[in-house]
């Protein structure tokens, strides 16, 4: 069998074996969601409003928080040191789990969002717009949180400071699609904004894979 | 070729002698040019016909907002110079211009709150340049966070220096982002590549305080620099030798 097979399923059975790590999330996003009605207003026309942004919000923040520890096991139990040793690129191995994480744990995030929607009034087409650019962007923001997630590795006392240190990168993810949606809502072409919007989760998912695989470097022994 | 002029920046006892006396020549010339320059400024050139003398915090705005800028470039340099070189003095270099970038964020913001009461009627507005700014800040902020974190400063160098390289890829984007997103501020006083829309009376005082804010930058990031490798080489000889001495 193949490195990349035998990763697979070994994730796998890891996701299996924790299923907490992938319903937290969501329970947090629907939470969050909750609390927005409460603390505004039941009123379905302000809330289908705002509401496809405040579903947007909840579901970086809820990405953020399962991505934050994305290395940690893998680290502590010694997997990442093995993975120096393959023959293979380390930026590959890192794009192979941020694959993983993405489908494992940051799709059922997006899946349930449109349940979110509805509780929020949010009419069907910006829904759609909205599942679209959360499909789109969050590979982006996977890459980006895991970046954040590598950095700290070695750091005991480092809380959320990967969250803290990468969230001003997101900002150009929140603005496109913030704009997708606007769009959507008006019903005006999102295409455009889409493509910027793929366009910006590519070149994320292919260089930030070396940045991390860097920042992992760097933990494992100290000096390359 | 002698590669003296080059080694000898990795000794950090020749650094500390030498950043002495640089700081000494940058802080007296920074001090003439922004004595002339405030005073230019604030007491002689003419009043603007549509914000009167409001408009005179424009003297410390613009060159704190330009030097906030512009001091994470050259961080983004000396992290080059760290992976390329692995000259530890270029990571000395980033962690003084994190603290000093950040401290002229924060001024850039105030005083740009403060210009923005009499001018906009209020101190904040979700406006294209304040919110890149603000962004900046946390940038900044980040790093300073990620270097406190970890405790080997080598290893705290190198993580410092990968965020700080995609940070540069990424700033413009989030520059050109934000102006798309929303923009109600004036447009830029001061372009390089264009006329200024100002009169002289009213810029070159502006220039020099430009010049005198940025020899004050280099003043302070030396003297933050010095302050760090003696922190760093507590335990060399020459340090004890020096703090014997005082």
């Amino acid at each position: 069998m193949s490195i990349e097979k035998r990763m697979l399923a070994r994730e796998l059975k890891l996701a299996a074996a924790r299923p907490g790590d992938i319903f937290k999330p969501m329970w947090f996003l629907m939470l969050v969601i909750s609390m927005v009605p409460l603390a505004l207003s039941p009123d379905s026309v302000l809330l289908a409003d705002i509401g496809s942004a405040m579903i947007w919000v909840a579901t970086l923040l809820a990405l953020l928080l399962n991505t934050e520890h994305l290395f940690q096991s893998d680290f502590s139990d010694g997997v990442l040191e093995q993975w120096l040793f393959l023959d293979r690129p380390l930026a590959w191995l890192v794009g192979l789990k941020l694959i993983v994480h993405w489908l494992f744990h940051v799709v059922p995030l997006i899946c349930i969002t449109p349940i979110a929607g509805l509780m929020l009034s949010v009419p069907t087409d910006v829904l759609i717009a909205l599942l679209m650019t959360l499909v789109v962007a969050t590979p982006a923001l996977t890459c980006f949180s895991g970046l954040g997630a590598a950095l700290t590795l070695g750091s005991s006392r480092s809380g959320i400071l990967g969250v803290l240190v990468m969230m001003p990168l997101f900002v150009p993810v929140v603005i496109l699609a913030a704009g997708v949606l606007i769009r959507a809502t008006d019903g005006s072409e999102i295409l455009p904004l889409m493509a910027l919007l793929g366009a910006f989760s590519l070149v994320a998912a292919t260089l930030v894979p070396i940045a991390v695989s860097a920042a992992i470097r760097l933990n494992i022994g100290g000096s390359n | 070729m002698s590669w003296r002029w080059f080694h000898q920046w990795g000794s950090p006892r020749w650094f500390y002698e030498r950043a002495g006396r640089w700081q000494l020549v940058c802080g007296w010339l920074a001090l003439i040019l922004l004595v002339v320059g405030s005073l230019w400024g604030l007491g002689f050139a003419p009043v603007d016909y549509q914000q009167g003398n409001s408009y005179r915090i424009i003297y410390l705005h613009v060159p704190v907002a330009f030097l906030a800028q512009a001091m994470y470039a050259a961080m983004a340099v000396c992290a080059v110079v760290l992976f390329v070189w692995k000259m530890k003095l270029a990571d000395v270099a980033m962690q003084a211009i994190a603290v000093t970038g950040l401290a002229f964020t924060v001024l850039s913001l105030v005083s740009g709150a403060v210009w923005g009461k009499p001018t906009w009627g209020t101190y904040w507005v979700w406006d294209a340049r304040l919110t890149s700014m603000l962004i900046l800040g946390f940038l900044y902020l980040g790093l300073i966070g990620l270097r406190a974190a970890i405790q080997d400063p080598d290893q705290a160098g190198k993580a410092c220096g990968i965020l700080v390289l995609v940070g540069v890829v990424n700033l413009p984007i989030i520059k050109y982002s934000v102006e798309w997103w929303n923009t109600l501020h004036q447009p830029a006083s001061l372009k390089l590549t264009e006329k200024p829309t100002m009169p002289a009376s009213m810029w070159m005082p502006l220039l020099v305080n430009i010049l005198g804010y940025y020899i004050a930058a280099a003043y302070l990031v030396l003297g933050s620099m010095r302050a760090i490798v003696i922190g760093r080489e507590r335990r060399a000889s020459w340090v004890k030798e020096l703090v014997g001495r005082a």
